[in-house]
């Protein structure tokens, strides 16, 4: 998978960049509006990763030049504006994702994963982790066969985890997957709730698969796995 | 029409004026020419008799009293004319009366014989004489033998009342006519020479921060409309600069200070995710982050608040169930509660909605239950109140927590004010949330009222106008074409 970034904060595409190789995506680097519209026009890309704010040719611009194009690549917008009309004018323009700085990598990259395995996606009715077993269907959660009663709230959070099994996930993706944007920035209602899932979760068995990042967030995953 | 417009009062004012200078100008053309008309006439009459005198019974004493009848008769047939004349002799005899006139505007029979008045010059007096009001003059002409005569000459007064009724009659339908018909080209008049400024005022009406590049019709008419608009667009030009300056200077803010913490937060999590660190490493790489994530909560929080207070740029209106939102909102931090042992109760009016940005008041709503629960000792109590109280929506949340100091209390609202800066700093929070619900209740032209006592339970009361009953359904077509603006 080759992603082109165009983005002219230098530092701010060396350690995307550094963090999607490790990912094991072939990543191009451009700081210049022109010069991105050129990799795009020569080169195959899965995904366009574009910054706003650009010498040369600014982002819209340069976003409506690929569309022009009839290009379908999929274009995610990584900027520090974050008014609505922005958003909106840049979603009009053909981008297909919006993530504001700061954002924490892990984000950039899940949205990037669901970017790039857009269309059906396969979603089984049932996610395992281990002894831990979440079915869509029937809403429920199994412990090595035994069934842990969850509220609605918590089990929203842990299928959430669970559909990103192995992934840091940050409070502020929790919070806006599972709540929505407006309990951004105050409380610690992540902390809770998740502290209640691992009373549920986690207590009854040896084996801990919900865990703390400390400053990042959260992650679902079996270590005991090499 | 509104009593109080200009359109009215102008209109008011200058019918006012006119009737007055009409009625003036009316009374004084009347009662000059019904004087003139009574003078013309006495003259007339007096002018008559001395000719009389003169003429005819100035000879009476050679020719005999046959010859002055036949004279007077011969050149004044009076009863031609519609006169009257008498001439009565010293002794009281009368020489020579005429009879009634052929169109029969008096009765010559029923005019009593004149009394005393036998000088020259003596005022006219009236008589009403059967038929109709005859007026009369007399005067005494003494003859060169020596004998004096009463000459009294009349006239039918009708001819002068009936010119001055047909003059009152003229000016009494006249006047009314001619003022209503001023009356009516006024009204068009103000209404056509106003309509700039209907235009203006509805343009103003529509020119909201969000459109604020729009600017006033001018009619270039050279007039003080003109220069009314011009002044008016001059001056939405200046606050069209300043809301730009403002959301120009909140994103080079945002993207100054935004880009900084992106490499921070990178760098940071490259260097967490790089194994192996020792322990004591990996616990600052986290305390780093960790205020990273703060500073970068303020930075976004500050940049609502700005926005927020430059205008309503960027807030919905749409119509929103406060009541749902609150029971919402309460049921997602309903765990923070439980954990602290806190009941929650709900007194919620049902149908209580306001006009607004639903992600925004719940914000409110958020920032309200976190402080409440943060502030309330464990196994307190908090409620949640919805009602509409006149053409107000309330939404109360009440808690009967440690309470706000009373000279903390007018602070509360301004930005980082922490009324207990030790204890607040450790439950994580920004310092901006109470400037974030005061600033969201201003745009949309609500407040906050806070009540509280030191000995505990705060009361924090956000009023918002509510949206009449019936209203909500007529803008429920927006609210899904707007969809994807909130996401």
């Amino acid at each position: 998978m080759r992603i082109l970034l165009i983005e002219d904060e230098v530092k701010v595409a060396a350690f995307v960049k550094r963090g999607l190789v490790a990912d094991r995506y072939a990543v191009d680097v451009t700081h210049d509006g022109k010069e991105g519209l050129e990799f795009v026009s020569s080169f195959q890309y899965d995904l366009v990763i574009l910054d706003l704010m650009l010498p040369g040719l600014d982002g819209t611009s340069v976003l409506r030049r690929i569309r022009a194009g009839d290009s379908k690549i999929p274009v995610l917008i990584l900027t520090a504006r974050d008014g609505v009309r922005d958003k909106v004018s840049n979603f009009e323009a053909g981008a297909d994702d919006y993530l504001t700085k700061p954002f924490a990598f892990a984000e950039l990259l899940v949205r990037v994963k669901a970017l790039l395995r857009r269309g059906p996606v396969n979603r089984s009715s049932t996610i395992r982790l281990r002894d831990l077993e979440l079915d869509r269907l029937l809403q429920q959660v199994k412990r090595n066969g035994k069934r842990i009663e969850l509220t609605t709230k918590e089990y929203s959070l842990l299928e959430y985890l669970m559909s990103n099994a192995g992934r840091v996930l940050s409070r502020n993706m929790i919070i806006e997957h599972v709540w929505d944007a407006s309990f951004d920035g105050l409380t610690n209602v992540v902390d809770v709730y998740i502290r209640h899932l691992r009373k549920k979760v986690d207590d009854i068995s040896d084996c801990k698969l919900i865990h703390t990042v400390r400053g990042v967030g959260y992650a679902i995953r079996d270590e005991s796995e090499p | 029409m509104n009593a109080r417009s200009l359109r009215f009062r102008m209109t008011a004012w200058y019918a006012g004026l006119l009737g007055a200078a009409l009625l003036l100008f009316g009374t004084t053309v009347y009662l000059g020419l019904s004087r003139h008309l009574n003078r013309q006439m006495n003259e007339s009459l007096v002018g008559q008799a001395r000719t009389i005198g003169q003429e005819l019974l100035a000879y009476v004493g050679a020719r005999g009293d046959q010859y002055a009848v036949t004279e007077m008769n011969e050149s004044y047939s009076p009863e031609i004319n519609a006169r009257f004349i008498r001439v009565t002799r010293q002794n009281g005899k009368v020489l020579y009366r005429s009879s009634s006139p052929h169109n029969g505007s008096f009765d010559a029979s029923q005019i009593p014989p004149a009394k005393g008045a036998e000088q020259e010059g003596f005022p006219p007096r009236f008589v009403n004489a059967a038929a109709g009001p005859v007026v009369l003059q007399g005067l005494t002409y003494v003859a060169p033998n020596g004998e004096r005569f009463l000459i009294e000459t009349g006239a039918a007064y009708q001819l002068i009342a009936d010119e001055l009724r047909s003059i009152r009659l003229a000016f009494a339908l006249g006047i009314p006519v001619f003022l209503l018909g001023a009356v009516a080209g006024g009204l068009i008049l103000v209404k056509n020479s106003l309509q700039p400024i209907r235009e203006i005022t509805k343009q103003a009406e529509r020119i909201s921060s969000e459109s604020i590049g729009e600017r006033l019709p001018v009619v270039r008419t050279g007039d003080e409309v003109e220069r009314l608009a011009l002044s008016l667009n001059r001056m939405i030009e200046r606050l069209e600069e300043a809301i730009q300056h403002i959301s120009r200077f909140s994103a080079d803010v945002s993207h100054e200070l935004r880009t900084p913490l992106t490499i921070l937060q990178g760098e940071l999590e490259a260097m967490a995710s790089h194994r192996p660190h020792d322990l004591e490493s990996l616990e600052m790489i986290g305390n780093a982050l960790e205020e990273i994530d703060r500073l970068s909560k303020i930075v976004n929080q500050l940049l609502i608040i700005s926005r927020l207070d430059a205008g309503q740029a960027g807030i919905e209106r749409l119509p929103v169930n406060l009541g749902d939102l609150a029971l919402d909102a309460a049921e997602q931090m309903r765990l923070l509660a439980d954990e602290k042992d806190i009941v929650m109760s709900y007194a919620i009016e049902p149908n209580i909605f306001v006009l607004g940005d639903h992600l925004r008041l719940k914000q409110v709503l958020v920032n309200l239950l976190d402080n409440a629960i943060k502030y309330t000792a464990d196994g307190g109590r908090l409620e949640v109140r919805v009602s509409g109280q006149r053409e107000f929506a309330h939404l109360t949340v009440s808690d009967n927590g440690i309470g706000i100091d009373r000279e903390a209390l007018p602070h509360i609202f301004e930005r980082f004010y922490r009324a207990d800066k030790a204890r607040s700093r450790t439950s994580g929070g920004t310092g901006l949330g109470l400037s974030i619900v005061n600033s969201i209740a201003a745009a949309h032209d609500g407040h906050v009222a806070v009540r509280s006592s030191e000995r505990g339970g705060t009361t924090v009361t956000v009023v918002l106008p509510l949206l009449p009953r019936g209203q909500e359904q007529l803008c429920s077509k927006k609210e899904m074409t707007s969809e994807p603006i909130s996401r």
